[in-house]
């Protein structure tokens, strides 16, 4: 674990740490900072998904499912389209769970590159 | 998304289908149900693509079949799932093995292709114009 991937770990996760959730932060940084270097071209142009933008799809079209589609949880998307929205109450719910589901989903994106 | 969590998220969304669906029969017998749950309907006053489904349904119940396609054709493919799921997901709980969850991701694999999801979108878009022009 030499300097330079110290570096890249803390200046990756500073321009990231929204990207994921607290708890996430401190097993990444352990792992990126073992990671072999040729790993990082792959880390670095990884597309993330901003729970921001997601929360905003959320809000105007949560009822068709489509922040569900968004992040890549196709199969439960499907099911909200098809119920409009789980009977409005599935929207709403999401409307609070949206951006913690895009984090993991990030999570688990940047899990299967380490 | 883990196997278990899966089952229970079919499990409490049949759940909740099934006693949505009890109502809204108990509800067609006695008076016509102008309560609707859709926000997207609610706000913007113009259907969803699936808005209608349970009047499909209801009408399914009864034994319309003509009436279920014409209220909304999702109706149909939603009376499949409910009628399949519960006896598969008992199945793959009584016996230990994951063979809803393997399909689930298979499903998930397959509808993202390109040939597969343009169509169906397709299809839902056609659907949602003719909700609207049915005035639902």
């Amino acid at each position: 674990m030499d300097a330079n991937s110290n570096l890249k770990a803390d200046m990756y996760l500073m321009t990231n740490a929204r990207f994921f959730l607290g708890h996430h932060i401190t097993f990444l940084r352990e792992k990126l900072t073992g990671m072999h270097d040729s790993k990082w071209p792959q880390i670095f142009s990884s597309e993330l998904k901003d729970p921001s933008n997601i929360q905003i799809v959320s809000l105007l079209a949560g009822g068709f499912g489509i922040d569900r589609f968004m992040i890549g949880d196709t199969g439960l998307g499907v099911a909200k389209l098809l119920t409009c929205g789980g009977a409005g109450i599935w929207t709403i719910v999401d409307w609070f769970l949206i951006q913690d589901a895009t984090k993991q989903k990030n999570m688990e994106k940047i899990q299967s590159m380490i | 998304m883990s196997r278990n969590r899966l089952y229970l998220i079919l499990t409490l969304a049949l759940t909740g289908g099934y006693a949505w669906l009890a109502w809204a029969f108990y509800r067609h017998s006695t008076a016509p149900a102008n309560f609707s749950p859709c926000i997207v309907k609610n706000v913007t006053g113009i259907a969803c693509p699936s808005c209608g489904s349970t009047r499909s349904l209801v009408h399914l119940l009864n034994g319309h079949v003509q009436q279920a396609v014409l209220a909304n054709p999702i109706g149909l493919l939603l009376a499949v799932i409910m009628v399949v799921l519960p006896f598969w997901l008992i199945f793959d709980i009584a016996t230990g093995k994951d063979t809803v969850y393997k399909n689930y991701r298979t499903f998930e694999k397959t509808i993202v292709k390109k040939w597969i999801a343009v169509p169906l979108v397709l299809l839902i878009i056609i659907n949602w114009i003719w909700n609207i022009q049915k005035g639902i």
